[in-house]
């Protein structure tokens, strides 16, 4: 999680990403959603107060901007989170068809509630709201990948497969 | 219940993905026959259709076009809603992962309508992979002169760019994806002023849903008068994809013509799960008012809808059987809405927590006698005063538990215990 | 211009005019909370609801322009008198009952809409309040305390550092009913302006650290006043209970400060209290000083000012704290003696900005009056002494007798080798109300009255005319400088026997070109610009 100074103590790869974004956008401020996704990605997950400041600082932004709107957005984290982010969808139509269980079932197998980090630094979790798969419920969002049609075995399984 | 597909004709048809794949069967004959029109002819083209928005508010797509300002000195953007975040919804994500080209299509020809070169499609944060699959596509159009300084050699400029968000309903708010496109909090605005009118970066703007835009691709390729032949009347016209989940046999999307009735959409779906009883079923999204086993006779398009009190909004269709604690389930929408809310304004940052609470409090087993009364004063606050349609929203499923469930509240409350038995989903050792 | 008719009462605006400001054009006051003329629009707090005919549900009236004729307006329709009745109990669900010991109280907008709008009962009996753990008093910064568990996130201070003082100090966070305002780690709020947060906070969510705690507003007497921190001349209220100067708050005028002030302004009232002051008229007697009467001690500056040409001159000292009119009277005064030597000191102090829409104005001088007294004739006549060469060379040896008229001229008063300089003249008379060790020095002391106890007019630096009048009267033996110089004079011409700061400023505005044609009681509220003098000074 170190990064080569790249004057706000952004990664450089990150830096460059969002000057190849500046062409699309007639203002420096669109850019913010489209780094604050860069930045984070580089930074394991999650945006810390550093790599905060250094996005406002490449865009000339208030610091207080940025951090509102990091707070205001579920995929923006201020905190540490696993290697693996677990998002289980406990909407109603998800919800219809078993999600409790599957929450009560991660929280007793990774060991952590919701929004916690485990011990080893491999898993976190959170209820989500509807991700849009509702007629494979009752499915995750586990890092990038969409896991439809769970059931506690294959959730299980899942887990189990990620390093 | 045989109807030839329209919007999901591609499906199953990998290749698509690729402007030739897409061209051989059939794709951007449609603009390349709308670039030979006047803008206005496509517009009125539009208007004649009677196509609705299929976003959730249902507003006449070829009259919003048509609040653009002709002319003038600001470039006009054309902004896809691809935020899909209303609870049941998933029927946006399959149209872009399997037939990109056709959202493409759609974006350039509402664009060459109205005089705009840009196109951002917002998309969700979570819709990962629809996301790649577009940018794919779109570099694909890019390289085979669909998109860019030229479109299909017509000299018509048009730009399109994948913008993705990150994770909140209220970005599906036109204003609020405004904001949230401009790189602030997802916060809608006062209107007036309207989009169409100052949008993105303060220039006019048009923001239409996915579904809506692949539409606009068929009407122009078959005619407006084909669009009409579809559906209940003139004001509910053209094929609909329902989004079908809960309690049924077969989950899925299913394109109808719009009006077809509840029972012939849970027919097509395999009927109810485990062939159990229906109890109560939501017919487009959290914000409409939950119906019951009475109304399963109903047409499913917005007016039949509008006029039973309820709303076809995104057409995502809920089913829940006799298994079901609909104070449960209410009080998980009124927990999404207040988790959702954005907190600008009074009635909806204080009203939907105030709701979910009270909902809580009755679903565990400590509520009071006075409770039913109390929300059924409170909820018509939530809405009516607010800011933007989210307070509006809120009171949907509320108000239709009340009214419609009022004795399964007061059991609850009365026996201080949760009615039925919390029964598993998953039983110990079956498989759903 | 079109014309709108709100509950009953017609009245033509500018086209754009919002609901909220034209109504208060008829007299009626639309509650509201988040709208403020200064911020932008964003019409969140849903309190100003209001019933337009032809239109089927309520509109906010602060973001609803009257743009044509027609328009029909109803603020306490059922409809909308129901509106404000649920705005306030939604805020008033989360809301900490904290009025015992908060701030705000008697002044508070919750408060105020809650008796005016709101419902006399609770129905949030069973759930427990939002609150915001561990945010009880965070301070913002030196100045600003916040008690988040009482904002209604009504987002002015927000916006606020973002459009007005452009220093982005404050963010709002999060999300729903957790929504929250703050500031980042490392990033306070700390800039000139950062106390007018408080001012437009409607609750008690931010308050000045400086009055925290320090009085009930119900006990505080206001009156209309002008800050005496620097040339801008920023209009307060200067509040005060028994004399005890409690707060100054900005009071509006377009012209100069709009609806702010500074933190420093803010403060500048403070050495009123901390600072030991002159409560006895006193002359030296035996290489001491003792109290005397006012007679003695008049007469003792009376003798002692008219001096022989052969022991030396007489030189007056004043200070950019003096009213105009005290400045008149002193120029009088070395008129009678025959005394060129009329000098005024005035420190310069950091540039301060104050925003307005008229392009700001800046200050900096660190008194308000420089530019009244020197028209009022206070500057050194022929060959006459200057402040310079009274205070930092030897001009003080050339003197037999020197009148300082300001005992808190500035930093250089107490400088112990400027003292020692001054007291090289055989006759040192100190008026003023501070002890300063120039006080102390002197041969005769006259306790004056603070600006708080005087009326008078300032000039500032727009070359504004400002008049403010006395909040409470001296203490003790103290009198206000002009009429201690009025009876000095009537020691030399019986008509100074009976002034008023109205009756001189009326003879000085005959005698002064730059003041003519102008009287005390024809001095506009938001004062007035010497004609002759408007130029581009003061321009931020």
């Amino acid at each position: 999680m170190s990064h080569l100074d790249a004057g706000n103590g952004l990664a450089p790869e990150v830096v460059a990403a969002v000057d190849a974004l500046r062409s699309r956008y007639p203002t420096e401020e669109a850019l913010l959603l489209p780094a604050l996704h860069l930045a984070q990605r580089a930074n394991g997950g999650w945006l810390s107060r550093e790599v905060m400041a250094g996005v406002a600082d490449l865009l000339e932004l208030p610091v207080s901007k940025v951090a509102g709107v990091v707070s205001f957005y579920d995929m923006f984290h201020d905190q540490p989170v696993g290697r693996h982010r677990i998002r289980l969808c406990t909407n109603l139509s998800c919800l219809l068809r078993g999600a409790d269980q599957l929450a009560d079932q991660l929280r007793r197998e990774l060991g952590v509630d919701a929004g916690e980090v485990t011990p080893d630094g491999r898993f976190s979790w959170v209820p989500f709201e509807c991700l849009g798969s509702c007629d494979t419920a009752p499915m995750a969002m586990i890092d990038d990948d969409y896991h439809e049609n769970l059931t506690p075995d294959r959730l299980r399984a899942v887990v189990s497969e990620l390093d | 219940m045989a109807f030839e597909p329209v919007l999901t004709r591609n499906l199953g048809r990998p290749e698509v993905r690729t402007v030739r794949g897409y061209r051989a069967s059939g794709g951007y004959q449609a603009l390349g026959r709308a670039l030979a029109m006047q803008p206005d002819e496509l517009i009125d083209l539009v208007k004649k259709s009677g196509l609705r928005g299929r976003g959730g508010a249902g507003f006449p797509c070829g009259l919003k076009w048509s609040f653009v300002p002709k002319g003038g000195d600001k470039p006009k953007y054309i902004v896809c809603n691809a935020d899909e975040s209303e609870p049941g919804t998933f029927k946006d994500r399959l149209l872009m992962e399997h037939d990109p080209h056709q959202l493409i299509e759609g974006c350039v020809l509402a664009g060459y309508a109205v005089g705009a070169n840009t196109t951002y499609i917002y998309i969700r944060g979570e819709y990962t992979a629809a996301a790649r699959i577009l940018e794919e596509a779109i570099r694909d159009a890019y390289g085979e002169g669909v998109l860019g300084a030229s479109v299909l050699g017509s000299g018509f400029r048009h730009d399109v760019y994948v913008h993705r968000g990150a994770g909140a309903y209220i970005c599906g708010e036109e204003t609020g994806m405004l904001e949230s496109l401009e790189g602030k909090r997802g916060q809608p605005r006062v209107k007036p002023p309207f989009p169409a009118v100052i949008g993105a970066f303060g220039c006019p703007t048009v923001i239409n849903n996915v579904e809506t835009l692949c539409c606009v691709v068929h009407i122009v390729e078959r005619g407006a008068d084909w669009f009409k032949s579809i559906g209940t009347d003139e004001r509910n016209t053209g094929p609909k994809l329902y989004a079908v989940s809960g309690h049924v046999e077969r989950p899925g999307t299913y394109e109808l013509p719009i009006g077809v009735t509840f029972q012939q959409l849970l027919d097509a779906c395999g009927g109810m799960y485990k062939g159990r009883a229906l109890k109560a079923w939501i017919p487009g999204g959290a914000s409409a008012s939950m119906l019951t086993a009475a109304d399963v006779d109903i047409r499913l398009d917005f007016d039949t809808l509008a006029k039973a009190g309820s709303m076809l909004g995104s057409a995502a269709v809920i089913v829940m059987d006799e298994t079901t604690c609909v104070v449960r389930a209410t009080l998980r929408l009124a927990s999404f809405f207040a988790h959702e809310s954005c907190g600008q304004c009074t009635p909806c940052r204080e009203g939907t927590e105030w709701m979910r609470l009270i909902l809580e409090r009755i679903e565990s087993g400590r509520g009071s006698e006075g409770d039913l009364d109390l929300l059924a004063r409170v909820v018509p606050n939530v809405g009516g005063i607010s800011l933007c349609a989210l307070g509006d929203a809120a009171q949907g499923p509320v108000k239709s538990l009340i009214q419609k469930f009022g004795d399964e509240i007061r059991d609850n409350i009365r026996n201080r215990r949760y009615p039925l038995p919390r029964v598993p989903f998953f039983a110990l050792g079956a498989v759903a | 211009m079109p014309t709108v008719t709100i509950d009953g009462r017609s009245v033509e605006v500018a086209a754009g005019t919002n609901l909220v400001e034209a109504a208060l054009e008829v007299g009626v006051q639309i509650p509201h909370y988040c709208y403020h003329p200064r911020l932008s629009v964003v019409g969140q707090c849903r309190m100003c609801m209001v019933e337009v005919e032809g239109m089927p549900k309520l509109q906010a009236a602060c973001s609803t322009p009257v743009t044509k004729d027609g328009m029909v307006v109803r603020t306490s329709s059922p409809q909308a008198v129901e509106a404000q009745r649920a705005i306030m109990e939604f805020l008033l669900i989360n809301h900490p009952l904290d009025c015992p010991i908060c701030d705000q109280a008697g002044e508070c907008g919750l408060q105020d809409y809650s008796f005016k709008h709101g419902q006399a009962f609770s129905r949030f009996r069973f759930e427990e309040k939002r609150v915001y753990p561990e945010k009880e008093r965070i301070p913002l910064g030196p100045n600003v305390m916040l008690n988040m568990n009482r904002c209604i996130q009504c987002t002015r201070c927000v916006r606020f550092t973002q459009e007005i003082s452009k220093t982005g100090e404050i963010g709002f966070f999060n999300r729903g009913a957790h929504a929250e305002i703050g500031t980042v780690e490392g990033r306070p709020l700390d800039n000139p302006l950062s106390t007018c947060v408080v001012d437009i906070c409607p609750v008690g969510a931010l308050t000045s650290t400086r009055f925290r705690f320090a009085e009930r507003v119900w006990y505080l007497d206001k009156k209309p006043s002008i800050c005496t921190g620097c040339d801008v001349g920023c209009n307060i209220t200067l509040e005060h209970r028994r004399g005890s100067i409690k707060r100054y708050k900005p009071r509006f005028n377009p012209h100069v400060n709009d609806y702010w002030m500074c933190d420093f302004g803010r403060s500048t009232h403070e050495r009123y209290r901390d600072d030991p002051r002159v409560t006895s008229p006193a002359v030296r007697r035996n290489g001491q000083l003792v109290p005397a009467s006012w007679k003695e001690t008049i007469d003792a500056v009376f003798q002692g000012i008219r001096v022989k040409r052969a022991d030396g001159v007489t030189a007056f000292l004043g200070s950019g704290f003096l009213t105009t009119e005290e400045a008149y009277l002193v120029a009088r005064l070395a008129r009678l003696v025959e005394s060129p030597h009329r000098a005024i000191w005035v420190d310069s102090g950091p540039a301060r900005a104050i925003p307005n829409l008229r392009g700001g104005i800046v200050g900096r001088d660190a008194a308000p009056n420089r530019r009244g007294v020197e028209l009022a004739g206070l500057v050194p006549g022929e060959s006459g002494l200057d402040a310079q060469t009274l205070l930092l060379e030897d001009g003080a040896e050339r003197c037999a007798a020197i009148f300082v008229v300001d005992s808190d001229f500035g930093r250089a008063a107490r400088d112990p080798k400027v003292v020692e300089r001054l007291r090289k003249a055989r006759f040192l008379a100190v008026m003023g109300w501070a002890d300063t060790p120039l006080a102390r020095a002197a041969d005769v002391v006259l306790p004056a009255a603070t600006h708080a106890e005087r009326d008078g007019t300032f000039v500032n630096v727009q070359s504004r005319l400002q008049r403010f009048v006395r909040a409470c009267p001296a203490p003790s033996q103290a009198r206000p400088g002009l009429e201690i110089l009025a009876e000095l004079l009537s020691r030399f011409e019986a008509k100074w026997a009976s002034v008023s700061a109205a009756t001189v400023f009326d003879l000085l505005a005959e005698e002064v070109d730059a003041f003519s044609g102008l009287r005390w009681a024809q001095i506009p509220a938001e004062g007035q610009t010497l004609p002759s003098l408007s130029g581009t000074e003061g321009a931020a």
